[in-house]
Formats: C-alpha cells, structure tokens, sequence
C-alpha cells in the first residue's frame, strides 16, 4: 500500500514538473484508433500491447517518434505512427500522460530484480521520466523487449547494456516480477 | 486396464530418444519427462459465476444467430485462444498469448463447464497459443519458440505434475533472433495423415526482402509439418503472412486456413484470406501480394518469382480471420456438414470496425466456397468491442464452442428445431 502511494506521488510529481505539451482532449479523440489494443484509458485489451496510461508523455512521444522513423519496429504501430504528426503525436502522448498508473505489490520486496529497480521501481512504477512503467505488464512483453535489447532489434543507451548481459531466465524472472504486480489506471 | 493402456504408451515414448534427449529443457520439463513431482501442487482455480460470468450473458443476448441456433456461456476462461477438445470428451485444452494454458472440464456434461483450471502449473510458458489432440489423446502445445507434447493428457491433466516431453525444443521452432511477440500465435493440428502441422507467422507487417531466405529455411510467414516424434520437419506451405487457423478438409483431407493480411494500405484493401492448398509446398503470395490480388507497396512492380495460389475467399478487409473448424457433427442441419466455421476477431485499425463474428463458409461440389456471417453482435453502437472471437472448436454431441480472448471467455452454439 505505501508503496502503491509512492507510485502515486511520483506521477504526480511528474505532470506537476513537467507539464505535458500536447492537448489531452484532442489527444483523446485521436486515442479513438489506440484503444481497441491498448484501451481508452491507456489499461491494454491484448496482450501483445503494454499498459500505457499514466506514463509520462516525453517517454510516449519519444516511442511514437521512434516508430515513426523506423528507429524502432513493431508490425502494427510503425504503420499507426507512420500517419501521426508531431501534433498528434504530443496531443496522444499528453492523453495517455493524464491517467494515473498505481501498483499494488504483494509480493516480498526483496525479490525485486536488482537490475531494473533503480529506473523502474520496485514496483514497477518508473522512478525517472525516461523510462516506462512496468507494473502489470504481460510477463511476454517485458521478456520480448528486453531480448530486443539483446540483439539490437530495439536500442537505448542503458537498456542495451543491461540487457545485453541478461540470460534468457533472468529476463523471464524480472518479466514476471512485474508481471505480478498489480496495476490500476484511473482517470482524475 | 485402462491405465495399463495408457502407461504402456507412455513407456513407449520414453524409450524414443527424439524425445527424451534435447538440450536446454527446463528443470521441471526434465522432471515431468521422468515422471518425477516438481512440488508444484496448486491449481488457479477460475470463478464461473458472479458478476463477471453475469455480464458475459448480458452481452450474449444481443448475439444474433439462424433460426434454431443459441449460444450460452460455456466457460469463463482468461485470455481464451485456441481450443483443442479431448477425442474423449473429457476436457477441452485452451491456449492464451501469454504464459497459461486452462483446461475446461464438464464434469456433469450439462453442457456447460463447471471447472476451469491452468493446465501444468509447473511449466513456464511463452505464449501457449495453440493446444492440439491426436486421436489417440496426445496433447501437443505450440508456443513461441518451442513444441511440447503431453501423452494421455485427458488422463494426466488432474494432477498438477502431468507427463510434459519437448516434441520442438526450446529455441529450435525458429531462430532466436527471429522471435517477436506480435504474430507468434502459433496454431497446430493433426493432418489425416497423421502428421503435425504447426503455423508460423512472420513477424512484419510486410516481409523485409532480407529476411525471404531465413522465412523459406524454417517455414516462417508459412506451415511446418512433421511427424508426430518430431522427426521429419518439412515447410509445407509458404507465402503466408500470419495464419491463426488451419484445419484439413473432412473428405478430400486438404489444407485450409486463414490468413491475416496486411495492414496501412485503407480501410477496404487488401481482403483477408481463407485459402485452399491442394499439395506440399504451394505458394500463396506474401510478400509480394498483400492480400488476395492487390500488390504490396513495398514489392510493387516486382516480378513474382513464383506461382501464387490465390485465395478460395476473399474477406472483408482488417476483420482478422482467426481460428477454423470444419463441421463434422450431426446435431447442426445438413447444410453445414462440412462447411467452415471460423472467427472473425475484428479490426484495429479500420475507421469503421468491422469483424468480432462467427462466420460459416458452404464448399459447393465444385469445391467453391461462399463465407457468411453466423454469429454477430459483438461491436456496440459506439464501434467498442463486447467480445472478440478467436477461435471455433465442435464438441462431441455436434454443438461447437467459441473462445473469446477479450471477454475470457468460450461460449457454446447448439441448435434444436
């Protein structure tokens, strides 16, 4: 529970410091075409997407921008970013910024993958602007990306040298870490 | 003398060393295959009543059929994919994209499931999309990256430590560096000649010309098969781009599937597909065709290096053609004796959705096929989905089940004069 409001608090934070530049309601309306697989309110419908309400807006533009020119490849959504402008691409980012991401962990803390904490949380709610929540995350999409990072498919300064010293069960181990934890998105 | 039956026929199995001797198999694999407990004794238990099953009803009264026909919830299921009913009738194996595999049990066969629980608890999964019987009751599962097979599975599957061998072991389906998530819903099946034969997507929107050679080597954007002690792997078709269904004709013994198509070109081009292959190693287009006859940007104006087979249907376009079964029952009238009855999932990515349906497609003698819809009415008048049908599985008194992976659940159609 404390920890669930810690993840609170930083999100807060995070919208307070900076605030988002885009335009939430007409971010909104363009979320139209993200729902069917990554829901209204950012809380994903399928499995193969990741939970992306409540994440900060620069990491979602940075990703849109990033499939839009080819930097990063995913099947479906280099061919949804590749339609996006830079204004959409803030006014859908600011949209899936708005909800709040909360976390409930269960599980003893101390089985946190060591790894991944100092970015992402304990539990899985990111501790720095850069980096993705990853509470509640199907266990398969954390394990997919951080093999992306292994082989180069998918590259960030950090997370291409953490993964790239990784064994195949440490990656499911610290997938399904977060996997297990708890995520509520809520819309203010 | 049941059980001896059945433990002679597993003593057979591991007697075979395809099977028992394969590299990196997991500790609790390892066990499994030596008929040792790993420990694991809990069971997930599914909730079939409440409120969650309540509002799965709710929307099942909108659901419109034929006269004669209903549906009903069967099953709360989550994440529900592919189905593999028991040749017993004893329980019906269900897949998910993410790492469960739930067994479905009617135990007072009032026709709708009064257990639902995870199938192997021990074993770690990747995406066990695709559960499969041969009539002689072996399960096979086929997940990302991996084939497993499950001896007298309808037998064993009560108890947490059920006997598990690797038919594909670990990393040697497709290369490591090939694997995605997206199109990795892999889908197997028994052919009438007694083979396996397992899917594979690929994992592009459209195929990257540097990755043709690696895809026509494993059978990637196409369909393996092999026998059934995991010797003898052969790509049997290619130019797929991700087929999520596949079943063999009942009297001509043919492949059909389903193949989804690809995605940026507009909302009504290119079609999906149901097609018809006729012999090994036939060619159906991808990636110079993106769908039925329309080019792919990317190849436009390329020769195509080989004959294409073009589909038996085009569909509509963006529905996403899943999971098929062809009709073999007596319960349903006699136009549907063979006919098809696939899922439609829905699009994602049309302006207006279209899809997340039950569709029956009649084979003339000639062999030429019309597709309809059967089931429908799960988008609501604000274009959300209520539902989104993946798969179709018929179960022995002639009824089929249909798995729904946003809803969780598998409903089951019956029909009475």
């Amino acid at each position: 529970m404390l920890l669930g409001l810690g993840g609170l608090l930083l999100a807060g934070t995070a919208l307070a410091d900076e605030p988002a530049m885009g335009d939430p309601v007409a971010g909104k309306k363009i979320a139209g075409q993200c729902r069917t697989c990554h829901g209204i309110d950012g809380y994903a419908k399928i499995p193969i997407a990741p939970h992306i309400g409540g994440e900060p807006a620069s990491y979602l533009r940075n990703q849109l921008t990033a499939f839009r020119d080819g930097t990063r490849t995913h099947e479906m959504m280099s061919v949804v970013a590749k339609m996006l402008t830079d204004e959409q691409i803030e006014d859908v980012a600011a949209w899936y910024a708005y909800p709040i991401a909360m976390a409930t962990l269960t599980a003893d803390p101390s089985g946190a993958p060591e790894a991944c904490t100092a970015c992402h949380g304990v539990d899985g709610i990111a501790l720095i602007e850069e980096a993705p929540n990853l509470t509640g995350e199907t266990n398969i999409y954390i394990d997919t990306q951080l093999k992306a990072f292994r082989l180069g498919k998918r590259t960030h300064e950090v997370m291409s040298a953490v993964a790239a010293d990784m064994t195949d069960a440490e990656i499911r181990a610290a997938a399904d870490w977060y996997a297990d934890v708890k995520l509520e998105i809520t819309v203010p | 003398m049941k059980n001896l039956i059945l433990m002679t026929a597993v003593g057979a199995l591991i007697t075979s060393s395809a099977l028992a001797q394969s590299a990196n198999v997991p500790s609790n694999l390892e066990k499994l295959s030596g008929f040792k407990t790993t420990g694991v004794t809990d069971f997930t238990f599914i909730e079939q009543s409440g409120d969650y099953a309540d509002g799965i009803k709710r929307t099942l009264e909108r659901i419109t059929l034929p006269d004669g026909f209903k549906i009903e919830l069967y099953a709360v299921v989550p994440d529900a994919r592919h189905m593999a009913v028991g040749p017993q009738g004893i329980v019906t194996i269900v897949g998910t994209r993410k790492d469960k595999v739930w067994s479905v049990t009617d135990r007072n066969k009032d026709r709708v499931a009064d257990e639902v629980k995870d199938f192997a608890p021990s074993l770690t999964f990747s995406i066990p999309n695709g559960p499969c019987f041969s009539k002689d009751g072996f399960l096979y599962i086929a997940e990302q990256n991996r084939v497993l097979l499950f001896p007298a599975a309808e037998f064993f599957y009560e108890s947490p430590d059920v006997a598990a061998f690797n038919l594909v072991a670990q990393g040697e389906l497709i290369p490591a560096e090939q694997e995605s998530f997206n199109h990795t819903a892999r889908v197997c099946k028994l052919g009438p000649d007694g083979k396996i034969y397992i899917s594979l997507g690929q994992p592009f929107n459209v195929a990257p010309p540097e990755n043709l050679e690696v895809n026509t080597e494993w059978g990637i954007g196409g369909m393996i098969r092999m026998n059934t002690d995991g010797t003898g792997r052969e790509v049997y078709t290619y130019g797929i781009r991700n087929s999520v269904g596949h079943d063999f004709h009942p009297a001509t013994g043919d492949l059909w599937f389903t193949d989804n198509q690809v995605d940026g070109m507009g909302d009504d081009i290119p079609p999906g597909e149901l097609n018809h292959q006729t012999a090994m190693g036939q060619h159906f287009g991808h990636p110079w065709y993106g769908g039925g006859d329309t080019r792919t940007n990317e190849y436009a104006g390329q020769e195509v290096p080989v004959d294409v087979i073009m589909p038996a249907v085009d569909t509509i376009a963006h529905a996403a053609d899943l999971g098929m079964t062809f009709y073999t029952g007596k319960q349903f009238p006699a136009e549907y004796k063979n006919a098809i009855f696939s899922a439609q999932h829905g699009s994602w990515n049309r302006t207006t959705p279209v899809g997340a349906r039950v569709m029956v497609t009649i084979i003339d003698d000639e062999g030429n096929a019309t597709m309809k819809p059967f089931a429908e009415g799960w988008i609501d008048e604000n274009g959300e989905y209520l539902g989104r049908p993946v798969d179709v599985a018929q179960l022995r008194d002639g009824s089929i089940l249909v798995s729904d992976d946003l809803a969780g659940a598998i409903y089951r159609i019956s029909y009475s004069k």
